[in-house]
């Protein structure tokens, strides 16, 4: 589309070489501070390219499947849920993409990310607490956010920083505690070579932790700060795609109003979701750290927007905050978009779509359902031994079939 | 969701689309946050009611883990009312009136769970929560209100 895009593949590129050197690195110190040998250094370095190597491998082939697999997503047919499959469709055809795989991860908390290497291979998950409290107009904001991201390639950029960001904490972990070990049993091992390199030993040693020490925190920051600028992109791409910021803005809200932190998200796979998934009420992150910029001002930006287009974005972003506008100059010279009127809908009861979304979640994961005369339902997990149940309400005996 | 004492898995209860899981090898029952939403139709009231248990210390009850995130759970106090702190003072004997109902709150905030016997404890007290709208649904479900009809 614009330079967001080339500009996103630029920066996968780099962070895959920045990785690369900072891993190389890594392994030179540890080599180094090993055995004062130059040998030991180039080997601490081949090492860590290999281990590199493989890893972006692993990142571009099933990086995807590594996410959807942690966050414990399941893949979901049109009839489960033709809603969802309705509005995903719907933007995709507005986004001119292909249609992703949609997944349905069983957890009240409600949030959604997308992930995949490119937008033809790109899959796109929800939770069922984001099914069941919101409503279609909020849905389509969410889905348009996340098809933004697909949009913009920002997908990719996030599944390889992530894999990297793993595996760079993997291997000063390894080191640092085998450190801890090896200090604790024959410390002097390696020491026996020569005296005279005793203490350059002992300083490339200190290097060593301390690089061991800083690097996944560099690298934490780093992945942060990117992916901070993607997410005002991505509320702006969804207002054009909807063409309706108030149903963006009122999914933020109904989702930030949720009290019960997200079970399957972590530090590496937080930056994925639409709202950062581990954060706690009343807890004020610095700039630095978090993720995700504050919902409140997210909110406030799409509310103040008198258009859909990304000019429109730019202007409310600015009127809101005193920063410079995330948006790209290339996509403020688009068209006007008008915003268009909320589609009405019939007033559903909140408690049935949240109860259908879970008797949906439960028939997936192999509950059968048993009805008592007394009108008490009992749902029976498969892992439940007996084939016969005691109503608690009415005391009946029912079979389980 | 397995049973945080015996292990087995927990059965679900849907009464009025709010649901409830129930134990039925040692009868304890889990209310979870979410479902505590759903019959509030309020997130705000939901966590209200459930962060304003008192953390009771030194209780020896055996310490039991969230069914969900398996950390260890709080003991509290429960539809018990003691407005001079009688009971932590120690003035307060074993079985009286006033005692105060002890289940287990998830440290973070995932639900509670009644063991069997705490149950009809908290439906006789009859101050759990203000609406008693959680009394009202538990008697319905497991009997000990004049409400439940015997079904045939």
């Amino acid at each position: 589309m614009w330079e967001q895009i080339r500009a996103n593949k630029r920066n996968s590129i780099l962070l895959l070489m920045l990785m690369a050197a900072v891993l190389g690195l890594l392994g030179w110190i540890i080599g180094m501070s090993v055995s004062p040998d130059p040998q030991a250094g180039i080997f601490g370095v081949v090492v860590a390219l290999v281990i590199w190597f493989v890893l972006a491998l692993v990142s571009f082939s099933s990086g995807d499947a590594i996410f959807l697999a942690a966050s414990k997503a399941m893949p979901v047919t049109k009839d489960v849920h033709p809603q969802l499959f309705n509005v995903v469709e719907e933007m995709a055809i507005a986004a001119q993409l292909p249609v992703p795989k949609v997944y349905i991860i069983n957890d009240p908390a409600p949030n959604a990310f997308a992930t995949g290497r490119s937008p033809q291979s790109a899959s796109l998950a929800v939770t069922a607490g984001l099914l069941g409290k919101l409503n279609r107009d909020e849905l389509q904001g969410v889905v348009g956010h996340e098809m933004s991201h697909i949009l913009h390639r920002d997908i990719l950029f996030v599944t390889v920083a992530g894999v990297m960001l793993g595996a760079i904490t993997l291997i000063s972990q390894v080191f640092l505690r085998s450190m801890f070990y090896s200090s604790m049993g024959s410390g002097r091992r390696y020491s026996s070579r020569g005296r005279n390199a005793g203490g350059a030993q002992a300083i490339l040693l200190l290097i060593a932790i301390i690089c061991a020490i800083l690097a996944p925190i560099m690298a934490t920051l780093l992945y942060f700060a990117l992916s901070r600028r993607r997410e005002y992109l991505a509320d702006a791409g969804s207002a054009r795609l909807t063409r309706y910021p108030e149903g963006l803005a009122n999914a933020l809200e109904k989702i930030s109003q949720n009290t019960v932190p997200l079970a399957v998200a972590n530090k590496v796979t937080a930056p994925m979701y639409i709202v950062n998934p581990l954060q706690q009420e009343g807890m004020k992150l610095s700039d630095l750290t978090s993720t995700h910029p504050p919902i409140s001002e997210r909110i406030k930006i799409l509310r103040g927007m008198s258009g859909a287009s990304f000019a429109d974005y730019s202007d409310a972003f600015n009127k809101t905050t005193s920063r410079t506008t995330p948006i790209p100059s290339s996509a403020l010279k688009d068209e006007t978009v008008q915003i268009r009127s909320s589609v009405q809908q019939s007033p559903a009861s909140a408690k049935n779509q949240h109860r259908n979304i879970g008797d949906i979640m439960q028939r997936t994961s192999g509950y059968r359902f048993v009805d008592c005369s007394c009108g008490l339902k009992l749902k029976i997990p498969p892992n439940y031994k007996t084939d016969k149940v005691q109503c608690p309400r009415c005391g009946q005996v029912l079979p389980i079939s | 969701m397995d049973c945080p004492i015996c292990k087995s898995a927990m059965i679900v209860l849907e009464l009025e689309q709010v649901e409830v899981d129930h134990c039925t090898a040692c009868g304890g029952i889990w209310l979870d946050a979410g479902e505590l939403e759903l019959l509030f139709n309020d997130a705000r009231q939901a966590k209200q009611l459930v962060s304003s248990f008192h953390h009771a210390p030194g209780v020896k009850e055996k310490v039991r883990s969230c069914p969900i995130c398996l950390k260890k759970m709080q003991k509290i106090h429960a539809g018990g009312f003691d407005p001079f702190g009688k009971l932590r003072a120690g003035k307060l004997t074993a079985g009286s009136e006033d005692e105060p109902v002890i289940i287990d709150r998830c440290p973070k905030g995932h639900g509670l769970w009644f063991d069997r016997g705490e149950l009809p404890q908290v439906l006789a007290k009859g101050s759990f929560d203000k609406e008693r709208k959680v009394i009202k649904l538990l008697s319905q479900i497991f009997g000990g209100g004049s409400e439940v009809k015997n079904g045939g």
